[in-house]
């Protein structure tokens, strides 16, 4: 008997199999790729503002397990005694979030309307229409209160969650995509103990910072000088590495003939690169290339890694009392300044972002309105475990109250803020573009040479952000 | 047939333990091979849509963030085949293929001809190979992911190796990975060789030994032939498997350091689920799926070789 691997392809079975390929692209239009913009809901809701307006709806959310999370949780009571709204909302750990949240939205579904997201996400999720725009809903005073106050917002935080979808075009044009919710600047966190027993300060250049990490580093002691993320992925780019970049001169891209052209090879990007991943190698963790933050922040809580360069969100919690061996010794620094004193630092944010085919809109508007509003971040911030509030008002009052003494947290941040933002250039390949990046950099840790490494990493990125 | 004769045979043939079978009616008749061909084309359907689907994609320029789709031939085709990372993941993918199963063949099957010796020990040793097959390929990347960490994993501290040797860096990940999936699949080959071996005839060897043969000899000449079926079955199963190895690759290095460990499928997935290129991730996969069918079928036509021969030496 034949089976059908030994059976000869006839030339009927490679009709029919051409027939059916044939037809795959039909069926494949059928099924809806490239999903359109729906229209935005917040013109229907006219009349004065009353949080009670949709009482009696269910909204569902989507989060990550995460600080900020955990600490709105016991809140959502309150918010429902308020609005009469009942909030569902579902988990999903951070390593599987965004695949499932991409999944969902590019299949259009509405399962759920509302969802924390990065700010860079507004660049993949707005193009194809998937997010709400939100100017029209903070502009309609029946659908805002009159309390929200919109300009309280950090400036930078503002700035980035709007882009206009033009190559080219900086964050800031545009409308409004997402609200901020919680946000971090990157900086380095640092054993106090330590450095205060050995008499030594953080540094403020990048070569001594080199220096101190390769001094702090003793691998018999399992201690070693440095961590920040290695991972084969984007995140491993936005924190320590893009803000250093930035504040040694260097750049993502480059506008030249209306054209955006990667700049990841500059002089002064394959230097520093160079040096990033040779610290990586000689004061970093060992197993670096799979290095995340909760790995970094792991080190500097047991004592393992003398400095974090991170999240200062992320580093915050270690310090609290009972959350780590060190708790209590950890302090902070804004970290080295670039040679023109640049304090040049890329912030993240943790944001809300509304689904455009959700059929609560009103709700969610209601609900995101109500998270990202005064009352319930002070009530946030008041748990201790809170950082950083986006609005300044919080930020300047509940939040300094209750930092308590965290040796440098405030100074490192006025330092900071000023000059914080995306320092990345809007552009819809974003998450591809910089996790090559990424790669390019695991590859000169590895033992590439640094300069044609990141030439083909341009090379590819150039035509990638322009296709 | 015509409807006389079968009638004629149904007459003869439809009694059940001496009693009448229930008459069916024509119509139902007629019917019946339709309905009950209904869940074999519901399933044929869900194989056969997705998959069809899936290569009209290949044509597509289908990013799932942009929304001007249309089709461009074989624009896919040509980018994948123009990229260094496809022919490097091609290269990544064939290593581990080939290395894993060669390594789980000759480790399976010198077990499985030490447990085939009936012994307590060797008893209890086959209830506990198993084992590792019982634990999901991605619960076992992550326990292996912590033994492998050079600052608290227990690799290091047994063998001495310091805080300093990392067995995912650049140059050691692949071949890491290929002892996590030697570590879950040996069991397996063992398992399937032992049942072989368990099943030969003793005639052949009882006349062997009687004409003084060695054990050397008997393995060479009377075993190895006759199991020969049993390992090509075993390395199908696991060079399909390994082609399309996805789970640990992903837990362990998510593809790197670098591309060190990029796989096709984890190429595949990457550009779809994390780079919404959902054209550029099924042109990897309909790749592979023709590597896969190719290699498949000429592994059965060996395993038909394999069992002729095998019979014969049997004869």
């Amino acid at each position: 008997m034949n089976s059908p691997f030994t059976e000869p392809m006839s030339r009927r079975r490679i009709l029919q199999g051409l027939g059916l390929a044939a037809t795959a692209p039909l069926l494949a239009a059928c099924v809806g790729p490239g999903q359109k913009s729906t229209n935005n809901g917040s013109n229907a809701v006219t009349g004065s503002f009353d949080w009670q307006k949709v009482k009696g709806t269910t909204i569902k959310i989507l989060q990550t397990p995460h600080v900020y999370q955990q600490t709105y949780q016991p809140l959502f009571k309150e918010f429902t005694d308020l609005t009469g709204i009942q909030v569902v909302a579902d988990l999903v750990p951070e390593a599987d979030y965004y695949t499932k949240l991409n999944t969902e939205l590019a299949g259009g579904s509405a399962t759920h309307d509302a969802f924390m997201m990065g700010a860079y996400w507004v660049w993949q999720y707005g193009p194809p229409g998937w997010l709400e725009d939100l100017d029209p809903w903070i502009n309609n005073t029946a659908a805002t209160g009159s309390e929200f106050d919109y300009e309280d917002f950090f400036d930078g935080l503002r700035t980035s969650m709007k882009w206009d979808f033009k190559l080219g075009d900086a964050a800031g044009t545009g409308g409004t995509y997402a609200l901020p919710w919680g946000f971090e600047l990157n900086n380095i966190a640092y054993n106090k103990t330590v450095f205060d027993k050995k008499g030594i300060k953080p540094a403020e250049t990048f070569d001594n910072l080199i220096q101190l990490a390769i001094d702090l580093t003793d691998r018999k002691n399992d201690q070693y000088g440095i961590a920040f993320r290695g991972s084969k992925s984007w995140a491993t780019i936005h924190p320590g590495f893009m803000t250093q970049l930035s504040r040694e001169g260097g750049k993502d891209y480059e506008l030249k003939d209306g054209k955006l052209t990667a700049a990841m090879n500059s002089p002064v990007a394959v230097d520093f690169t160079k040096k990033w991943a040779d610290l990586a190698k000689q004061a970093g963790p060992t197993s670096w290339t799979t290095y995340e933050y909760p790995n970094c922040t792991g080190d500097l809580g047991d004592g393992k890694a003398m400095m974090v360069y991170d999240a200062d969100s992320a580093t915050y919690p270690k310090n609290v009392k009972g959350a780590s061996k060190i708790a209590g010794q950890i302090a902070w620094h804004q970290g080295p300044a670039g040679p023109d004193g640049s304090l040049a630092t890329n912030l993240w944010t943790w944001c809300w972002g509304m689904n455009s085919k959700s059929k609560n809109k009103l709700a969610a508007w209601l609900f995101m309105q109500w998270a990202a509003g005064k009352d319930a971040m002070n009530k946030a911030v008041q748990s201790g475990a809170f950082a950083d509030p986006v609005r300044q008002s919080v930020f300047n009052g509940t939040f300094k109250q209750t930092l308590g003494g965290f040796p440098g947290y405030l100074e490192a941040f006025e330092a900071q803020v000023p000059q914080a933002k995306v320092l990345f250039t809007p552009q819809t390949r974003f998450l591809e573009t910089t996790e090559d990046w990424a790669v390019a950099l695991q590859s000169i840790y590895g033992g590439s040479d640094a300069k044609s490494t990141l030439d083909a990493l341009v090379t590819s990125n150039t035509n990638k952000v322009n296709s | 047939m015509s409807t006389r004769q079968h009638g004629a045979m149904r007459s003869a043939d439809d009694t059940v333990g001496g009693r009448q079978a229930p008459t069916v009616s024509p119509a139902r008749r007629k019917w019946r091979p339709y309905i009950l061909s209904i869940p074999a084309t519901v399933i044929l359907i869900g194989i056969l849509y997705p998959f069809v689907q899936g290569v009209g994609y290949t044509f597509l320029n289908y990013r799932a963030t942009e929304g001007d789709v249309h089709f461009i031939g074989l624009g896919n085709y040509l980018q994948v085949f123009t990229d260094p990372l496809f022919w490097g993941s091609v290269r990544i993918t064939l290593t581990f293929a080939i290395v894993a199963t060669a390594l789980e063949t000759v480790l399976g099957v010198i077990i499985a001809l030490l447990l085939n010796r009936s012994s307590l020990i060797g008893k209890i040793f086959e209830k506990v190979l198993i084992l590792p097959l019982m634990i999901a390929p991605v619960i076992a990347g992550v326990i292996w992911k912590l033994m492998f960490n050079p600052q608290f994993g227990i690799l290091n501290h047994i063998f001495n190796l310091g805080s300093t040797f990392d067995f995912l860096s650049e140059g050691r990940a692949l071949w890491s990975i290929i002892m996590v999936d030697a570590w879950i699949y040996t069991p397996f080959v063992a398992i399937l060789v032992l049942a072989g071996v368990r099943s030969l005839p003793k005639e052949p060897f009882e006349a062997s030994a009687v004409d003084g043969a060695g054990w050397f000899y008997m393995f060479r000449r009377l075993m190895l032939p006759m199991m020969w079926p049993y390992i090509l079955v075993a390395v199908i199963f696991r060079f399909m498997d390994c082609l399309k190895v996805f789970d640990i690759v992903y837990v362990l290095t998510q593809g790197g350091p670098g591309h060190a460990t990029s796989t096709l499928q984890v190429n595949a997935y990457i550009n779809s689920i994390i780079n919404f290129n959902y054209s550029g991730g099924a042109t990897y996969m309909f790749i592979l799926w023709i590597i896969v069918y190719l290699t498949a079928q000429q592994l059965v036509k060996l395993l038909g070789r394999a069992q002729a021969r095998a019979a014969g030496s049997e004869a």
